[in-house]
């Protein structure tokens, strides 16, 4: 029979456990279990890793597909006398491209570019509500990647390697950082349209599956397996969980294994989750003018849904979701910059600007990191037939990773600033290149973390997110 | 008591600091009390005592020097400071930074000890402790002896340790096990009770619960003789396989998809029912070493020494449209070497793609020369034109099929299919000659000629979709009259997409027609369309090809309309009574700058034909033929080397688009010489990993499996058995098990009875809180093995409990319910979106057969730790969370067990008392205790319902733990 004269609290365990039905029941238990907690876990709540943090949670707003970065926020004018004509061989000699050709003509911008706000960051006429956070904004023209295909792409971004396996910015913020707030996950992932390479883009690789991204999505149930089956009274998921804890409880004192106290808090954390993630989701508290600074209730199925993640993106920071990953559709403009290119700006226009303001007039702009931005640039050169059918299609433009911009702000970052150049046709980088190891060494250090100093070791090596690279760009923090 | 206790720290502390000029004497007897009390400093919690005086250099120093030094003073010759090599003791000793017998001569301990940031080393990063300076001058007082890293010296069978408790152990095992646990303070617990032991070797054995009457007789029966005949009927049982084979899948990064963009299914199972046979076979570890890496290179192999190999062809591969050949299959070969020195070397060869290893004795080259081996490869993927959207797998495939009765159908259906396709093409030679014969005559002989380009304006009807010229030529196959139809493609046309040249028709019905006909010749290679067109979007296409020997001489095609398809560009198929276009199309395989395309005599044949309808009733039962065929028969990647040896150069900085020197194939000289005799190609390279001078595979599988077992390995690295690797914690154990493991045959069932027959897995695993606190990690293996399941058990094994499991074993992966639209969610419109969820028994087979899409992966077995597979995982983690705790409470497939759970609970006969405690023993196995009990009679009364009573039992921790 079970020994149980190493029952430490083993008089008034019943009461305990009947008195708080969920509530942890002992001490000593609690105790323990926080034991476990901290000994698995390099993560503790307003912990400094390295050095004072400016930025203590991101928002990642990543336009799949590559925004084209001559129609956004890197104007080329030389493009309107290049357009028709083949690039000059020394620029395109030994780069590799996805569809097109070296020789392939050139095509201008469509479209106009002004100063904005009182810094004059430039930007495309597609933008008008960002153009009134233009102060807010640091543009970096200059990033550089090394991938110029989606699923590799997007890995590289995320995981600083172009193929599977690698964990993602998230993850390692995760692992460094820890959570704000324990009944939430601390780092989460919501997609109005899916990267390609599905969840390894925000896949915790070889750390702990603690720190994989978890997905909260649209619709009724924002989190897999959340809602108790529909024969389940609350009366009786209440007694089944009390039961589970009693029974488990009961095991506990037989083994004294830890995992069973993690375990036991575990399922108390689910059992909150129940509540505090449909309460996250729901919006009805939020004023009206708060939904229309976002455009929630746009008519574009879109801009709603992209303005729906941002929203909830600001309230998941705001209960200390550490990391929000949101993936916006529609950017892999192959065919239609005249024409699919303006609805895919339009569609996150407000919403990013609306999220900026937000923050902002809540006073938690500055230690909050906004991204914007795709997996690579694209050509100046035009494509005009689909890769696959070979049919005619709208001009568009490819793939491409020798530059492309994005832009961030707050967390840390200088507000009206633009850096970095490029070469008259938006083709390569000419002056303070950030490649993408640099783009994760500077967020990073924006985090407290010195890149080359968060490090796990897997297979032998110490792994880190920027590989044997990465510079932090000083210059464009604030 | 372990740790030193405060005396003895306070003498280290006293310890003077020593000067040159001592006697040999005095500095040896200091040396040792230096040394021994330095090694009690070590002792935390419960570190093992150390008996020896002096230092071993791989436990205590190396690691030091690998962790601190090395990258810069190391192997790496490119990364190597001051000509300064650490890892050689000749060179540190010439160069004075270590003076065997002086350290405070040696200039290493000066620049580690050194005060001055300036010249302190390692010059970033943390700077050594005081306890490991202490241990790095001990060893050099000590004369500084280097020794070959452990895990490169080959095992020796150790000597039996003594113990003192002799009763205890029933195994040679319990030995070593023993002697650690009684050096540390502790004795070992008692065996589990029955019940408890008797679910553990089932979990552990097969993966599934033991029923309650096999508890019930167990537990009423326990002798060891019984529990052994239990260990031997698990061993046999068709499940062995199941259960082991996941580790296995994992290191095989086994999965139904190719990973990356788009992410199609492929068709592998083959090779994980492979994996399972093999296992269930017990075949030797060493020829199922062999039968992976080079199971086709053996001599007459069989089908299943074929499928074995797909071990390697599990590799993810990026088909996206942009991603280029020789980096698609750069990387698949990268992952390969990556993959065999991990499995069976426990070695990280990855960094030597880019330079030599920093720790390890690997260099770059001879990282490219293990490379060499797998490059010889034929090509496995292909990209058949610059602007073809996706790439193709081209390697070898081999047809397998679920059944012998399956296999010698399909037999027979090949012997028909050959016999039938002469008579067609019999057929066929006489319906040409009817219609070359009648063409110039009427209509009525079933021959309508499109385009002849004879008459007054030959090119009258022709367009090309790209700037060509197109004239008529003299130059025209047999009875193709004078001219001939040439078009060669303006140099400005771009290389993207396709060319093509139409001829546009006025309305013509060929509704009727059976054959459409014409000749070509081009200097085109690769696919062509051709298009019939009844509108601009209704098509319908004949795909043909044109191969390199086929280049630039005339070939007559001959499409049967019973072969036209609906491209999927197309808005519907064409309207074959009005056809107003006709079309011949390059795809794919430009650019077509400066290229020609020619044709001639385009016709048409109808089927009235008399020998026309004879061939389209023969080409009707070719197809039907061939469909019995394909329903029987699927077809799996295999490997194959070409014919020719493939030169391999070094690739600078890991790129393959600068390769460095040429490199022949080669194993890395650090560890035991290839054997000349040997073939230079993979089976020459699984034979010595499985010879028996290498010391790494044997320790590494037995290492991994006692990790299995054990919930840790002996070696807890178990991916990393080189100097950056842990330390063995039982090294001698390591050594008489991979010993062991080898004179048994490599008999990994053999390997696991070993294991289970010991007293020390036999031990309960409820332990005092003491020892728990003490150990919490069971390194001293002082209690039983208790964790969580893996992933597919937590599954198998409530499966089993809910009565839904089924037994079948093998076949096509299955699809068991998930959310709905996961898979829409993540693809392209061209990517596969539907999940077909399974029906039957299908919705209830064991984890292993889900299917495993890399990108899109089963969402509950994930939340459990299942990997992606998209690279070798050798360690998979064991989290706690409550995503797991959502799965198991809300999963409709959880929900859906539980309810099956309740059904049979209401089945039983008896009180609810009874039905409580039997269903408790149906989960947990092992009595309930009457809180338990009360407590589930409890929630059965308030809600009436058995439901609730499965639900709490399917979510305690000890459901999903091995007890």
């Amino acid at each position: 029979m079970m020994n149980r004269n190493h029952n430490m609290n083993q008089i008034n365990r019943r009461d305990l456990l009947r008195r708080g039905t969920l509530g942890i029941g002992s001490l000593a238990l609690s105790s323990l279990l926080q034991k476990e907690l901290s000994a698995s876990d390099t993560a503790q709540k307003g912990r400094v890793l390295h050095h004072a943090a400016k930025a203590k949670n991101v928002i990642f707003l990543h336009m799949v597909g590559g925004p084209s970065q001559m129609d956004t926020f890197d104007p080329k004018p030389a493009l309107d006398k290049w357009d028709g004509r083949a690039l000059p061989v020394e620029v395109t000699r030994g780069q590799k491209f996805a569809f097109v050709t070296p020789q392939s003509r050139v095509i201008k911008s469509p479209y106009g570019f002004k100063p904005r706000g009182q810094s004059g960051i430039v930007m495309s006429e597609l933008f008008p509500h960002l153009a009134n956070v233009a102060d807010e904004l640091t543009v970096v023209r200059s990033m550089r990647t090394n991938e110029i295909n989606h699923g590799s792409g997007e890995l590289f971004m995320h995981t600083g390697h172009g193929r599977m396996g690698r964990p993602s910015f998230g993850a390692w913020t995760t692992y460094g950082l820890g959570t704000e707030n324990e009944n939430l996950p601390a780092y989460v992932v919501l997609k109005d349209g899916p990267p390609v390479a599905g969840p390894s883009v925000y896949s915790s690789g070889f750390l702990s599956s603690r720190y994989q991204g978890v997905e909260f999505r649209s619709g009724k149930q924002p989190i897999l397996y959340l809602d108790r089956p529909e024969k389940t009274s609350p009366q009786e998921r209440r007694d089944v969980m009390a039961a589970i804890k009693r029974l488990n409880h009961n095991a506990f004192d037989h083994y004294q294994d830890p995992e069973i106290a993690t375990r036991i808090a575990q399922y108390e954390l689910a059992y909150r989750m129940q509540t505090s993630v449909p309460d996250l989701v729901d919006f009805s508290s939020e004023p009206q003018h708060i939904l229309e600074q976002y455009g929630v209730n746009s008519r574009s199925a879109n801009a709603s849904a992209f303005a729906r993640n941002c929203l909830l993106a600001r309230r998941m920071v705001e209960k200390g979701v550490r990391f929000v990953q949101i993936f916006a559709r529609g950017w892999d403009h192959h065919a239609g910059i005249y024409t699919a290119l303006p609805k895919s700006i339009a569609a996150v226009d407000q919403a990013c600007a609306g999220l900026i303001q937000d923050l902002k007039q809540r006073g938690m702009l500055d230690e909050t990191l906004v991204i914007w931005g795709g997996e690579f640039g694209r050509t100046p050169m035009v494509q005009e037939h689909n890769a696959g059918t070979g049919a005619k299609t709208a001009p568009g433009r490819d793939h491409h990773k020798e530059c492309f911009s994005i832009w961030m702000a707050g967390g840390g970052v200088k507000g009206g600033f633009t850096y970095g150049k490029t070469d008259e046709f938006g083709f390569g980088v000419v002056e303070n290149e950030v490649h993408v190891h640099d783009f994760h060494a500077t967020c990073l250090h924006l985090l407290g973390i010195d890149h080359e100093r968060l490090t796990h070791r897997h297979q032998g090596r110490d792994y880190r997110l920027t590989d044997v690279h990465g510079h932090v760009v000083h210059d464009i923090i604030s | 008591m372990i740790g030193p206790s405060p005396a003895v720290v306070a003498r280290i502390n006293h310890i003077p600091k020593r000067k040159r000029g001592l006697t040999a004497g005095a500095r040896a007897s200091r040396t040792r009390r230096v040394v021994i009390c330095a090694a009690l400093l070590t002792l935390t919690n419960v570190a093992f005592p150390q008996t020896s005086a002096e230092y071993d250099f791989n436990r205590d120093i190396r690691p030091i020097l690998s962790g601190k030094c090395f990258k810069c003073h190391g192997p790496d010759a490119a990364a190597r400071e001051a000509d300064l090599r650490l890892d050689h003791r000749e060179n540190a000793v010439d160069f004075g930074a270590i003076v065997p017998g002086e350290p405070d001569e040696s200039s290493l301990i000066e620049r580690v000890s050194s005060g001055d940031p300036d010249t302190r080393m390692p010059p970033a990063g943390d700077r050594l402790s005081a306890e490991q300076i202490a241990k790095l001058k001990a060893w050099i007082e000590g004369g500084a002896k280097y020794e070959k890293h452990w895990s490169y010296q080959r095992p020796t069978p150790p000597v039996r340790p003594v113990v003192r408790d002799e009763s205890w152990p029933t195994s040679e095992i319990d030995f070593f096990i023993l002697n650690r646990i009684a050096r540390a303070g502790f004795t070992p617990l008692t065996q589990a009770e029955p019940a408890v032991l008797l679910r553990r070797l089932y979990l552990d054995v097969i993966g599934l619960p033991p029923s309650v009457d096999e508890v019930n007789a167990f537990e009423a029966d326990p002798s060891r003789k019984n529990y052994e005949a239990h260990v031997d009927r698990l061993l046999k049982s068709k499940h062995f396989g199941e259960k082991w084979a996941a580790g296995w899948l994992d290191l095989a990064r086994y999965a139904d998809s190719n990973g990356y963009q788009h992410d199609d299914l492929r068709t592998m199972w083959p090779y994980r029912d492979w994996v399972i046979q093999a296992l269930n076979d017990d075949m030797p570890f060493d020829q199922f070493t062999i039968e992976q890496l080079a199971g086709d290179l053996l001599p007459d192999p069989s089908p299943s020494q074929l499928v074995a190999t797909g071990f390697h062809r599990n590799v993810p591969t990026n088909f996206s449209g942009g991603s280029k050949v020789p980096e698609v299959r750069a990387n698949i070969l990268h992952d390969r070497v990556a993959t065999t020195g991990t499995v069976w070397l426990g070695m990280t060869l990855e960094c030597c793609q880019c330079h030599d290893h920093k720790f390890d004795s690997v260099s770059q080259r001879e990282y490219y020369q293990f490379y060499a081996y797998f490059n010889q490869a034929i090509p496995e993927v292909s990209q058949k034109g610059v602007g073809m959207f996706r790439k193709l797998f081209v390697g070898r495939e081999v047809d397998v099929h679920a059944s012998e009765a399956d296999r010698q159908r399909a037999e027979e259906l090949r012997d028909s299919i050959a016999a039938t396709e002469r008579q067609l093409e019999d057929s066929r030679q006489g319906a040409a000659l009817v219609s070359t014969e009648k063409k110039s005559a009427s209509k009525a002989d079933g021959s309508e000629v499109f385009a002849d380009f004879e008459g007054v304006n030959p090119l009258a009807g022709q367009s090309t979709t790209h700037k060509a010229k197109v004239t008529a030529v003299g130059d025209t196959p047999a009875d193709g009259g004078k001219f001939a139809i040439k078009a060669v493609v303006d140099a400005s046309a771009s290389a993207a997409g396709h060319y093509g040249i139409g001829f546009n028709l006025p309305i013509r019905d060929q509704s009727e027609a059976a054959e459409i006909r014409f000749w070509i010749k081009t200097d085109i290679e690769g696919s062509f369309n051709l298009q019939i067109h009844s509108d601009t979007k209704d098509v319908n296409v004949f795909r043909f090809s044109i191969a390199e020997s086929e280049l630039r001489t005339w070939k007559q095609v001959v499409a049967p309309v019973a072969s036209f398809s609906v491209p999927p560009w197309a808005r519907r198929k064409a309207d074959w009574s009005r056809v107003n276009m006709v079309r011949i199309t390059a795809f794919g395989n430009g650019p077509y700058a400066g290229r020609y395309v020619m044709l001639d005599q385009l016709a048409s044949l109808k089927s009235y034909d008399p020998a026309m309808a004879r061939s389209m009733k023969l080409a009707k039962r070719v197809k039907q033929l061939k469909t019995e065929l394909d329903a029987i028969t699927t077809s799996t990647m295999v490997m194959q080397d070409a014919e020719m040896s493939q030169a391999t150069h070094l690739m600078i900085r890991g790129d393959y688009t600068t390769p460095g020197d040429r490199v022949d194939v080669g194993v890395p000289g650090a560890l035991h010489p290839l054997d000349a005799s040997l073939p230079r190609n993979r089976l020459g390279l699984a034979k010595w990993l499985v010879a028996d001078e290498n010391p790494l595979t044997s320790r590494v599988t037995v290492n991994r499996i006692w990790a299995e077992v054990f919930g840790r390995g002996i070696v807890t690295t178990l991916d990393d058995f080189g100097r950056q690797g842990a330390a063995p914690s039982h090294p001698q154990l390591l050594d008489w098990l991979a010993v062991r493991f080898v004179e048994d045959g490599w008999s990994v069932k053999k390997l696991i009875k070993t294991i289970v027959m010991t007293s020390t897995y036999q031990q309960t695993s409820a332990a005092p809180a003491t020892l728990i606190q003490r150990d919490p990690e069971n390194k001293l293996y002082a209690r039983g093995p208790r964790f969580r399941l893996p992933a597919e058990l937590v599954r198998d094994n409530l499966l089993a409990v809910s009565g839904l499991l089924s037994d079948k074993v093998g076949g096509d992966m299955v699809y068991p319910v998930q959310p709905d639209g996961l898979w829409k969610e993540i693809s392209g419109p061209l990517d596969v979106s539907n999940y077909p969820t399974s029906v039957g028994e299908d919705r209830y087979r064991r984890g292993i057969y889900t299917v495993w899409r890399r990108g899109n992966p089963y969402p509950s077995m994930i939340n459990f730790d299942a990997p992606d597979r998209s690279t070798c995982t050798v360690q998979r983690d064991r989290s706690n969370t409550p995503s797991q705790a959502l799965t198991l409470l809300n999963d409709p497939v959880y929900v859906e067990m539980a309810t099956a759970f309740a059904r049979l609970m209401e089945s039983w006969s008896g009180s609810d008392r009874v039905k409580v405690v039997r269903a408790f023993r149906r989960a947990l196995a092992r009595h309930p205790n009457d809180d338990d009990v009360d407590t589930l009679l409890e929630l059965y009364h308030d809600h009436q319902s058995w439901f609730a009573v499965a639900q709490v039992l399917m979510n305690l921790d000890e459901a999903i733990s091995k007890p």
